[in-house]
């Protein structure tokens, strides 16, 4: 009888240690701040920044 | 479309903190707050090597999903940039970020913290573009005057490069094959004609 007892409560101890493998993932919600607004396209942009890039990132 | 990206070339960095100095400088980022800064690896020990750290504009930017009031965005160019007027500053976004990039000035006479402060890839924010707000809030604005971050262009050895993640890649590929696994001290094939 003790060794019944036993065996349940070392069974109801160990449930208690079940730890949730899952993880929480976050997805990002709506920007709700001020629109950015630029004055050049994003392809404008680009090349601007593409020629800069050439003026002053290349290897010496 | 460019999608902006830094890279830092640990085998180039000289720790010389230059790409700090000059950001600290340009935007007028307050006492405090480090918006980029430089980590040293294996401090003192025979191949150490340093990093110069600031926010990295990720793809899918972790502080931008845990952020309770929604204040980032992406830009059209990948630069990820926040709306400070939202901000609360609760600090969600510091423990987010895998690189620490969320700076927080102490704001009150009990050390509250102000509202988030980041790198914002020399793009500004979401004020209109060279305005008296937009340099006030989120420093200088030097993509839209067709420049690259000044930290970058301050490089000495060309360590930290930022540009369009393709031609990045590109020239640190081309470095990378150079070296051919040798560890490579800059300025050495110009100085010295080593091969």
């Amino acid at each position: 009888m003790m060794r019944v007892f036993f065996l349940i409560t070392v069974m109801i101890s160990l449930s208690a240690c079940y730890e949730d493998a899952e993880i929480t993932l976050h997805q990002a919600g709506v920007y709700k701040g001020k629109l950015d607004t630029h004055s050049q396209t994003a392809e404008q942009r680009e090349a601007i920044l593409a020629k800069r890039f050439g003026q002053v990132q290349t290897d010496r | 479309m460019a999608k902006m990206k830094f890279l830092c070339d640990e085998e180039r960095c000289i720790e010389c903190n230059a790409c700090v100095t000059a950001c600290k400088n340009e935007h007028e980022v307050p006492w405090g707050v480090n918006r980029r800064r430089v980590v040293t690896l294996d401090d003192g020990v025979p191949g150490e090597k340093s990093i110069s750290v600031a926010c990295m504009h990720c793809t899918d930017a972790p502080c931008q999903a845990v952020c309770p009031v929604d204040c980032f965005y992406t830009t059209d160019d990948g630069v990820v940039l926040h709306d400070k007027d939202m901000c609360i500053g609760c600090g969600y976004c510091f423990y987010a970020c895998p690189f620490g990039a969320p700076q927080y000035p102490q704001e009150g006479a009990f050390g509250s913290r102000g509202k988030m402060d980041k790198c914002t890839f020399c793009a500004g924010g979401p004020e209109e573009d060279h305005s008296h707000e937009e340099l006030e809030k989120y420093g200088r604005n030097r993509l839209a005057e067709g420049k690259l971050p000044l930290c970058a262009e301050m490089c000495s050895t060309k360590s930290l490069l930022a540009g369009d993640g393709d031609v990045v890649s590109e020239l640190f590929r081309n470095r990378v094959v150079r070296r051919q696994g040798r560890q490579e001290a800059w300025g050495w094939d110009t100085a010295y004609n080593v091969k």
